[in-house]
């Protein structure tokens, strides 16, 4: 295989990475918090990408637009889901495996109501950008790809900035470390983990939107959050950088298999390594290996 | 006829429920991957049976034996982590396993799945095994086997201090698990006589963990009528069968909220 063929995959690759860095940052940052693994974050990806259908085709036919109320949305049905699932388990101290049990519910409920409901249909969304493409060279970036690896770096920017220069960043960044001890400080922490799921519901919504995108929309976009989580462990639990490091690289790593290797085998060499690399360095990337405290 | 067969799925799904009881009820640990375990029973069982042609009673013994292999393969680095990467890692090993099967597809048949699995496992057969594993996993809850699992579900810490080998009783609970899902695998393969890679995804997988919550994860019982009542509600009523799923759902969450020992569960203070 050629070297150009070679740099052309790793660029798809990278462009594909910045929504599974997406998807393991707003995997992650629930992690952080309430330390525990958000599957429902899967539920609202799949909630967004059809509402991003629907808004787009019915109501705001351009790409911005329909982006943005997307966005909005997300941040809402994260808010939502957060007070309706899981907030009456938090001010009861449930034990964590509440937390996941009524976690992987919420992606269960909406995997099967969107398969009620509309599950036989795919549902494309409309093409807001011509197909083309830019020639760089002997690379060949496409318009579509370029923008989602564009969006993905405004809104990873955003959210960095968010979170070290804004004080409600800054509570969530000691939420993180410890839950408790920002409340001693005066401390809102029920408004804490309201606007940490808002954001990571706003991340679903691009991811959503995008995944829409690229692909179809179907009951089971959900489930490739999947990637992102894989993302997530890669990169360390919990440690939002090394999440999108490692997004990034899945992407360029699993374009690069699919090309060389072949599509259905592409998947086993990945959960191979990542197992392997469990054995070998559990602390992922990032070097943060979260264990049990008493 | 239409019921022995209702009685008969039920059971078979009863069992992959009693398997995950020991590792999500007591021990609270939780494995999306727990259908990998049941296809690879599954297939194993099919392509002994109908490859290399063994006796159906040699393939459920050999498919028990891969399902074990899987669980060390799986557990052994996973277990000695923190929960979640268990519960990633499970997530991965089945996707991992549906590649897999999709890609050997001159053992597997692929995408079409394996068809024409001889018949082997009738009603009694199942109701003797269902009977046998719930008495098995009833024996387990009242052990001290049973007490170290919920000393580590309930605090880890705790647990290795008063010298529970906590990794060693992890991995045992996780084979354990692992065995009894291949062998109901086994079963499903020889009762429904086809089988293919997409039956078993994660969404099986996070329901028997769902109905164990449901049913309440300290009580055996409560967790066997649970998901009689859920497999049997489903093979009734076909057509309702994925607003089965949705009731189910907001009935974990308002359970979970509201009465957090299960329908039929009771719960000890501490």
């Amino acid at each position: 295989m050629s070297r150009d063929v070679i740099v052309q995959q790793i660029l798809n690759g990278i462009s594909l990475g910045g929504v599974y860095a997406l998807e393991a940052v707003g995997f992650g940052i629930v992690f952080n918090i309430l330390k525990f693994s958000n599957f429902s974050h899967g539920g609202v990806v799949t909630i967004c990408a059809y509402f991003g259908f629907f808004i787009s085709t019915r109501f705001i036919p351009s790409l911005w637009g329909s982006l943005a109320v997307t966005i909005l949305f997300g941040g809402v049905i994260g808010i939502l889901v957060e007070k309706l699932v899981f907030r009456p388990i938090r001010i009861q101290n449930k034990p964590l495996t509440y937390f996941f049990v009524n976690s992987i519910t919420v992606a269960m409920i909406v995997q099967q109501f969107f398969s009620a409901l509309w599950g036989s249909n795919y549902y494309p969304f409309p093409a807001f950008i011509k197909e083309t493409v830019f020639q760089l060279g002997k690379l060949v970036v496409s318009k579509s790809y370029l923008l989602m690896l564009s969006m993905s770096a405004a809104v990873l920017i955003a959210l960095s900035l968010f979170l070290r220069r804004t004080k409600t960043g800054i509570a969530i960044r000691a939420a993180s470390s410890d839950i408790h001890t920002p409340a001693l400080m005066g401390v809102n922490t029920d408004f804490i983990v309201s606007i940490t799921f808002c954001i990571a519901g706003i991340l679903a919504g691009v991811t959503g939107f995008f995944l829409g995108m690229t692909y179809t929309v179907t009951p089971f976009i959900g489930s490739m959050i999947l990637k992102g989580i894989i993302a997530s462990i890669i990169g360390g639990m919990g440690s939002l950088g090394g999440g999108v490091i490692a997004g990034v690289l899945l992407g360029a790593m699993e374009s690069l298999l699919i090309a060389e290797v072949g599509a259905s085998i592409t998947p086993i060499i990945i959960y191979f390594a990542i197992i392997i690399l469990l054995m070998v360095r559990p602390q992922g990337i990032a070097g943060k290996l979260y264990s049990v405290k008493a | 006829m239409f019921y022995s067969k209702v009685l008969e799925t039920t059971l078979i799904f009863s069992i992959f429920v009693l398997s995950v009881y020991p590792l999500s009820g007591l021990t609270g640990l939780f494995s999306l991957g727990q259908g990998a375990f049941i296809a690879i029973g599954a297939y194993t069982a099919a392509i002994g049976t109908l490859q290399y042609k063994l006796p159906p009673a040699i393939s459920m013994v050999l498919a028990i034996g891969i399902g074990i292999l899987g669980g060390v393969i799986v557990g052994v680095p996973t277990l000695k982590l923190r929960r979640d990467y268990f519960l990633l890692i499970t997530f991965g090993f089945s996707e991992m396993v549906r590649a897999l099967l999709l890609w050997m597809a001159q053992l597997t048949g692929g995408a079409m799945g394996i068809a024409g699995i001889p018949y082997a496992a009738g009603l009694p057969l199942i109701a003797v095994s269902a009977a046998f594993i719930f008495f098995l996993v009833a024996n387990i809850t009242k052990s001290g086997f049973r007490r170290n699992c919920i000393a580590i579900r309930d605090d880890e810490l705790a647990a290795q201090a008063i010298g529970i080998n906590v990794y060693w009783h992890k991995i045992k609970v996780f084979i354990l698990s692992a065995s009894i899902s291949a062998y109901g695998g086994a079963l499903y393969a020889f009762n429904m006589m086809f089988i293919e890679p997409n039956l078993f995804d994660w969404l099986e997988s996070a329901k028997l963990i769902i109905i164990i919550f449901v049913g309440g994860m300290n009580s055996l019982l409560g967790v066997f009528l649970m998901s009689v009542i859920y497999y049997t509600f489903g093979e009734v009523f076909r057509f309702a069968s994925i607003w089965r799923d949705l009731i189910l759902g907001v009935l974990v969450i308002v359970v979970l909220i509201f009465r957090p020992q299960g329908l039929f569960g009771t719960m000890k203070k501490k």
